[in-house]
């Protein structure tokens, strides 16, 4: 990373993080002074009243968002949503929307399936339009939605993104209470709306589109897991040098200090591979970065949160410590948008051409 | 150096790699005797020599002088394209480089570094049959009398002894001093009357580590390593100097070679006609490997770029590689099944994954056990690397 991006990321990660002490564990950011800050629009361009800058800067939000076990839509809307609108081809109605979710006006939610990957919605021509169908299952933070982005096959079969109201007939959200008491979840299903013709919004890369999204919510969830991972590490290692048990810190006892030893392993790996997975995110993209990051990281988080848990003993177990809420939240990251088995098996496709000689390893590269 | 000198820097070394690594060398090396592993080795480090791609990392006053981009994109290529490892060289262009360029006189160094770049071999002369992880507890002895250090005792585990011309040598220079305070580090001629050297023969079947007895060795006083009872220092100072360029090197061939090897034996089809391949846990384990190896070389990549690296970051990179290798290694022998106990031997000049799983296997205790162990690591890094609390004081 250039100097300058590294000393501005310092910034903008203390500035987050002071933000997020400050509001508190029980509470969302206040939605107008994130707007103000500038975070909601960091990858819009200038000219939609964006900051221009990258999914790199995104993602130091998301990690602090996800230290902080943090609450609220942001990560759903500055990550997904946003990220989204950038991969369509610029029109009327995708910059204005653009700027409207930039100065907080608008709080748009990407209906992207966090069960399932697939492409939600599929758009019917009837003989008064066109008309939605389908649903999307864990869509992220779809209760705070006032316009819904719904990935959809276009008659042609062609993915586009269909923006509508959130309150719009025939489109029902429903809540799907989860144990994360920081994210909120909804499913969004679609009996036939009326489509008008200006909300079908173009992707720039028609082929690659619903890849990316994906590969997008996979790497803001592997931000959030390794930021939690972060928490989890500095907590344990501040209550193992100072806990006390038979005379001695609990942190000089080999069994405990060698599981912090791996812990910060763990984490050093993941923010390795979370770290190439944003490089190239905030490029053309990387399946495989993506793929890599997502699965160890979310993985290594539940592992680092459970040792968290262990370490703490009985004061661990406890509600009032708060390991709990990081345990679920990063357990529920691991699960969404595709499990680390899911995306290894996306990884694996690709060793028999490998075997054959016939294609390079990420490694080789 | 541009990015664009670097691309050139970087078919140059391409054109090398396709013009001189022998292709058949791991056939060669596969059952070699000693003769011909030390002969073979030494031709290699001179084709090196030749290209200037021996001893990159030393100064360029005395052959090397190659920027950390450079050398990056050195060892990634003779990794990608298999080249044979500097085994047989590797304490010399390393330890004993590092040692003289940071701690030695100018004697000292005007005396061996040319003579290293010519073949010169050396061994580390560190642990002892009471002295392991605990290396301070030491006790061979150098008295000094008149202008030399007259040393006895015993060392042991010392790879590559056998053919060794020189040995890095620690020794007690004060017994009445406190444990790490009495040591000295001294360069003792293998050829010395009172050393005598005998091979053990260790896990995988080969006798590369070697006892050493020394009984009443004469080294000369100018062989002494910087100040005389602070050899301690010295050691710990040198002692870490070529880890980061040494991993980045090895992750490099474990991504490559290793991981390659790995993908081609579980889509070789067995006996009933299925392949490995074919399972869904042998493709997630796969996958989850293939990960591993690219959190390991990001890790060391950044090692080595890092002028400032923080005080664990060597021993998290030492031992997250080392378990790696032995969850990839095990992974392999349980890949090839029986008939990778077939594979009696492994090619020498090789590194610590050939495809050999189980000898690798085996092997691959090589990098948990030596270098401070996995469980001394562990330490280091909760204590170092996390400001954990010390153990208490053995009494
Ligand atoms: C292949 C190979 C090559 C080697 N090459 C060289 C060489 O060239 N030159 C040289 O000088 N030495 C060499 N060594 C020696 C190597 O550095 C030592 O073997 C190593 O430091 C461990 O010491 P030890 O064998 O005495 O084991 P011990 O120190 O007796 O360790 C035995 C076990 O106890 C554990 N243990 C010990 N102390 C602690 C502690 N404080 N906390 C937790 N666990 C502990 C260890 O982790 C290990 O599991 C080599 C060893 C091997 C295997």
């Amino acid at each position: 990373m250039p100097e300058e991006h590294a000393e501005l990321h310092a910034e903008l990660r203390a500035v987050v993080r002071d933000l997020l002490a400050k509001t508190g564990p029980d509470a969302a950011p206040d939605w107008r002074t994130l707007a103000r800050s500038g975070w909601l629009g960091l990858e819009a361009p200038e000219e939609l009243d964006g900051a221009g800058a990258s999914f790199a800067e995104t993602a130091v939000v998301l990690h602090e968002f996800g230290r902080a076990a943090a609450r609220g839509p942001y990560p759903a809307v500055a990550a997904l949503a946003l990220g989204a609108l950038t991969l369509l081809e610029p029109s009327p109605g995708r910059d204005g929307l653009i700027e409207a979710t930039v100065a907080g006006r608008t709080v748009p939610i990407l209906a992207l399936d966090g069960e399932a990957e697939h492409v939600p919605f599929r758009l019917l021509r009837t003989a008064t339009g066109l008309a939605l169908h389908g649903a999307a299952r864990f869509v992220q933070e779809a209760p705070a939605a006032d316009r819904l982005l719904l990935p959809a096959l276009d008659p042609a079969g062609t993915p586009v993104l269909v923006d509508l109201p959130a309150r719009t007939a025939g489109l029902t959200g429903s809540a799907i209470p989860v144990l994360d008491e920081t994210r909120t979840f909804g499913e969004i299903s679609a009996q036939g709306p009326t489509v008008p013709e200006d909300s079908v919004l173009r992707f720039a890369d028609e082929a690659k589109a619903v890849r990316r999204l994906h590969d997008r919510a996979a790497v803001a969830l592997a931000c959030d897991s390794l930021g939690s991972a972060e928490a989890m590490l500095d907590a344990t290692v501040a209550y193992a040098g100072t806990r006390e048990q038979f005379g001695r810190r609990i942190g000089s006892f080999q069994a405990v200090k060698h599981l912090c030893a791996d812990m910060l392993v763990k984490v050093e790996v993941a923010r390795h591979l979370v770290g190439a997975a944003v490089r190239a995110e905030a490029g053309e993209g990387d399946p495989v970065a993506a793929a890599m990051a997502k699965s160890h990281a979310c993985a290594a988080a539940v592992e680092v949160a459970g040792t968290a848990m262990q370490l703490h003993g009985g004061m661990g177990y406890t509600w009032e410590s708060g390991i709990h809420v990081h345990l679920k939240r990063v357990t529920l990251d691991r699960e969404l948008c595709g499990s680390p088995a899911a995306h290894r098996r996306r990884l694996a496709d690709r060793y028999p051409a490998l075997a054959r000689g016939e294609a390079e390893t990420y490694t080789s590269r | 150096m541009s990015a664009a000198d670097l691309a050139d820097f970087r078919a140059d070394v391409r054109a090398w790699c396709r013009a001189h690594i022998p292709s058949d060398w791991r056939a060669a090396q596969t059952g070699a005797t000693d003769a011909e592993f030390v002969a073979f080795q030494q031709a290699w480090f001179q084709e090196l020599r030749g290209a200037g791609y021996a001893v990159p990392h030393w100064p360029a006053e005395w052959g090397g002088g190659m920027s950390v981009a450079q050398q990056t994109v050195l060892y990634r290529e003779l990794a990608a394209h298999d080249a044979p490892r500097l085994v047989l060289a590797f304490v010399a262009i390393h330890h004993a480089a590092a040692t003289l360029l940071a701690a030695g006189t100018d004697a000292q160094r005007e005396r061996h570094l040319p003579a290293i770049l010519d073949g010169e071999i050396w061994v580390q002369g560190f642990s002892e049959p009471d002295a392991g992880s605990d290396l301070a507890a030491l006790r061979t002895t150098a008295r000094r009398q008149g202008d030399a250090y007259v040393v006895n005792g015993q060392k042991v585990w010392a790879s590559g002894a056998a053919h060794a011309d020189q040995c890095l040598l620690l020794a007690r220079t004060d017994p009445a001093a406190p444990k790490r305070r009495g040591i000295s580090y001294l360069l003792m001629d293998m050829r010395s009357p009172g050393v005598e050297v005998r091979p053990i023969r260790q896990a995988t079947g080969e006798s590369h580590f070697c006892e050493i007895f020394l009984d009443d060795v004469v080294i000369p006083a100018g062989n002494l390593v910087g100040p005389e009872h602070d050899g301690w220092r010295v050691a710990q100072e040198t002692l870490g100097t070529e880890r980061g360029m040494t991993m980045l090197e090895l992750a490099e061939r474990l991504g490559n070679g290793g991981f390659r090897w790995l993908v081609e034996a579980c889509a070789r089809p067995g006996r009933d006609g299925t392949a490995p391949l074919d399972d869904s846990r042998v493709r997630d384990r796969l996958a989850e490997l293939e990960t591993e190896v690219t959190g390991l070389r990001a890790l060391c990549a950044d090692l080595v770029a890092n002028d400032a690296p923080g005080p664990a970051d060597a021993s998290i990179v030492k031992l997250y590689y080392s378990e790696l290798l032995q969850r990839m290694t095990d992974f392999g022998a349980q890949i090839a099944g029986p008939a990778a106990h077939t594979v009696l031997r492994k090619p020498l000049s090789s590194g610590w994954e050939s495809g050999a799983w189980v000898l690798d296997f085996v092997g691959s205790w090589e990098w948990t056990i030596p270098g401070g162990t996995s469980e001394i690591q562990r330490s280091i890094i909760g204590e170092r690397g996390l400001g954990l609390p010390r153990e208490p004081k053995a009494v």
